[in-house]
C-alpha cells in the first residue's frame, strides 16, 4: 500500500481547486454551446441556461460547419501521414548509423522546431501564391507537415533507440536487406512512438492559427480559424456556434490522447522523459 | 556494435554510405524549403519597400524599425507577457506536479489537469474573451466573493488586458508542464525518498534538495519548449485584445502579422521577422543542442 502524502488533506484541497479550475469554464463553455443565443450575453450572467439543441440547425444551416470539420480532417490526417513518410526514415537513419554530420543534421531538425511562425509567415503566404494554392487545404497540409516534421522524427527517434541490436542483427546475417528491416522488424517494433508522434502531430495541426489564418481565406477554413469569423453584424460574435465548433475537435482530441496517456510526457518532450 | 559495421550484401560501398543521407534527404529537403527559402526571401524582402511595385530601399525598413516606438512596445509587451506566464505556468504545474505524483489518484488528475490543453486556442481564447468582457462572468464572480467592483471593462487598461492574455495562456498551457513534470518525478528512484525519510528528512526536504535538482534536465527541456510558443504568442492576442489598449498587448508576432497583412506593408513587416528569425535560430541552436543533448543520446 502506497503511503498516503504528508498533509494529504490540504494537499487535496488545492488539486480540488486547480481542478474546478479546470472544469468549471470548460462546463460554461459546454452551457454555451447548449443554451439559445440571447441568454448568451445578458446584463447579468446566466449560469442555469435554458437546455436545448434547437439552436444547432440554426448554426448549422447557417454556416457549412461539415466542410470545416472536412476541411479539418484532410488537412490534418495529410499533413500527419506526409509527416510520417518523410519522417520514419530520417528517424531510422538518426537512431541507427553512424555518419558524418549525423549531430548536425538531427539538431537542424529539432531546432525547426523553435522557429516563430510568425517570422516566415510573409514568405509562406508569398510561396503558396506564387503556387496558386492559396487558400486550398492541400497548403494547410504541407504547412502542418513542416510545423510537426521535426517532432514526428524526433519522438520515433527516441523510441527507435530504445529497440537492441541483436534482432536486426539476427536478420541480417539471414541477409535481409536495410529497408526490410525497417519495413519489418523496426516499425512494428516502435509502433507505439509511431502512434504517439501521430496524436501530437494530430493535435498540434488541429490548433494551428497563424499559418492557417494567412493561407486560408474561404474554402478551406478548418475548425481552427473557422469559428473566429462566426459573428453576424447586429448579432455580434456568435458564442454558441464557437462553442459547439470548440467541443467538434475537443472530443476526438480527447479520445487520441486517452489512447497514448502513457507516452504523452515522452511525446511532449520528444523523446527527453520516457515514463 | 553498430548496425552499419555489420556488412550488407549486394549493395556497393559507394551507395552503403550515401544510404542513411538517403534516408534523410526528403525531411531535411522539406524542411529547408520552408526555412531556408524563407529565410532568404524575407532578407531580400526586407530590403525594399511597396506594395506591388518593388522599389530598393537598402536599410533604410531596419532604420525606421529601430526608431519605431511601436516595434519597440511589441518587443518589450512579449517579454513582460513572456516571462509572468512562463514563470506562473511553471510555479503552478511544479507544485501540482509535486502534490499529485504519489497520489494514489494521480491518474485521475492527469486526465483532469489535461483538458484545457485539448481545446484549441482559438476556441479557448473566445472562451476568455466571453468570461473576461463580453459575457461579464469574472465580473460578476468577483462581485458575488464581495468586492463590488461593478463591471469591470478588462480592455480599458493596460495591466488588465495583459491579465486576460496570461490567465488564458495558463489555464490552457500549465497542463503541458504539468504533465511532463509529474512523468519526470514518477520516474525517479522511490528507494532515494524512501531512505531519506528514514533519516528523518521532511517532505519538503526531500523535494528541494533531492527530487528538484535531479529533474533539472528535464526542467529546461520543458521551459525551452513552452517558452518558445508563449514568445511566439498569437492567438489570444488576435482574437481578444487585438493589441488593445494603445498597443500594450501587441506581441512581436501580432506586429508582424498587423503590418504585414493589415497595413500591408510586407518589407517594414519582413525587417522585424528578419531579427525575430536571427534571434530564434541563435537561441534554437544553443538552447537545442545544450538541453537536448544530454537528455536525449
Amino acid at each position: 500500500m502506497a503511503k498516503r502524502h504528508p498533509r494529504s488533506i490540504a494537499a487535496t484541497i488545492v488539486l480540488a481547486g486547480w481542478a474546478l479550475l479546470c472544469l468549471l469554464p470548460i462546463l460554461f463553455f459546454a452551457s454555451i454551446a447548449l443554451r439559445p443565443r440571447n441568454e448568451i450575453i445578458a446584463p447579468k450572467p446566466i449560469y442555469f441556461p435554458t437546455i436545448s439543441t434547437e439552436t444547432w440547425a440554426k448554426i448549422w444551416a447557417e454556416w457549412p460547419i461539415g466542410t470545416y470539420f472536412m476541411n479539418s480532417v484532410i488537412a490534418v490526417t495529410g499533413s500527419v501521414f506526409l509527416c510520417l513518410l518523410l519522417g520514419i526514415p530520417a528517424a531510422y537513419a538518426l537512431a541507427r548509423y553512424r555518419f558524418k554530420g549525423r549531430e548536425d543534421l538531427g539538431f537542424y531538425i529539432l531546432s525547426t522546431k523553435m522557429m516563430a511562425p510568425a517570422a516566415v509567415a510573409i514568405p509562406i503566404f508569398v510561396l503558396f501564391g506564387q503556387l496558386k494554392m492559396l487558400d486550398t487545404v492541400w497548403a494547410l497540409m504541407l504547412v502542418y507537415a513542416a510545423m510537426n516534421l521535426s517532432i514526428v522524427v524526433w519522438i520515433i527517434r527516441s523510441y527507435m533507440l530504445d529497440i537492441p541490436h541483436e534482432i536486426e542483427d539476427a536478420a541480417r546475417t539471414d541477409g535481409a536487406s536495410d529497408l526490410r528491416i525497417l519495413w519489418e522488424i523496426i516499425i512494428p517494433m516502435c509502433l507505439p512512438g509511431i502512434i504517439t508522434a501521430g496524436v501530437i502531430a494530430a493535435i498540434f495541426a488541429m490548433n494551428e492559427y497563424l499559418f492557417t489564418l494567412i493561407i486560408a481565406s474561404k474554402n478551406a477554413y478548418p475548425l481552427s480559424v473557422a469559428l473566429a469569423n462566426f459573428s453576424g453584424g447586429s448579432d455580434g460574435i456568435i458564442y454558441n456556434a464557437i462553442a459547439l465548433v470548440g467541443f467538434l475537435a475537443f472530443f476526438p482530441a480527447l479520445l487520441l490522447v486517452i489512447l497514448i496517456q502513457n507516452h504523452l510526457s515522452r511525446g511532449l518532450t520528444m523523446g527527453a522523459v520516457k515514463g | 556494435m553498430t548496425a552499419a559495421s555489420v556488412p550488407l550484401r549486394r549493395r556497393s560501398p559507394a551507395l552503403r554510405k550515401a544510404f542513411p543521407y538517403l534516408l534523410l534527404a526528403p525531411a531535411v529537403i522539406y524542411l529547408l524549403s520552408i526555412t531556408l527559402w524563407p529565410g532568404i526571401y524575407a532578407i531580400r524582402r526586407s530590403l525594399y519597400t511597396g506594395k506591388f511595385k518593388l522599389d530598393w530601399v537598402g536599410f533604410d525598413n531596419y532604420v525606421t524599425l529601430y526608431s519605431d516606438n511601436v516595434f519597440w512596445t511589441s518587443l518589450w509587451n512579449t517579454l513582460v507577457l513572456g516571462s509572468i506566464t512562463l514563470a506562473l505556468e511553471f510555479l503552478i504545474a511544479m507544485g501540482l506536479a509535486a502534490l499529485v505524483y504519489r497520489d494514489p489518484w494521480v491518474k485521475s488528475w492527469r486526465i483532469i489537469f489535461l483538458l484545457p490543453m485539448l481545446f484549441m486556442p482559438s476556441a479557448v481564447s473566445f472562451l476568455w474573451k466571453l468570461l473576461f468582457n463580453d459575457g461579464r462572468v469574472i465580473s460578476d464572480v468577483i462581485s458575488r466573493l464581495g468586492f463590488d467592483f461593478g463591471t469591470i471593462d478588462f480592455m480599458s487598461s493596460t495591466a488588465l488586458a495583459r491579465l486576460v492574455l496570461i490567465v488564458t495562456d495558463v489555464w490552457q498551457w500549465t497542463p503541458f508542464l504539468f504533465i511532463i513534470f509529474v512523468a519526470a518525478l514518477q520516474g525517479q528512484d522511490k528507494e532515494i525518498e524512501e531512505a531519506a525519510r528514514l533519516d528523518g528528512a521532511s517532505w519538503g526536504s526531500i523535494f528541494f534538495n533531492i527530487s528538484l535538482p535531479m529533474m533539472r534536465p528535464v526542467i529546461a527541456i520543458a521551459l525551452v519548449l513552452r517558452g518558445i510558443d508563449i514568445i511566439t504568442m498569437f492567438t489570444p492576442v488576435h482574437v481578444i485584445t487585438q493589441g488593445t489598449p494603445a498597443g500594450h498587448t501587441e506581441t512581436l508576432s501580432y506586429f508582424i502579422y498587423r503590418t504585414a497583412f493589415k497595413s500591408f506593408d510586407q518589407g517594414y513587416a519582413s525587417a522585424a521577422s528578419v531579427l525575430l528569425l536571427i534571434t530564434t535560430v541563435i537561441l534554437a541552436q544553443t538552447l537545442v543542442r545544450r538541453f537536448f543533448r544530454s537528455a536525449t543520446e
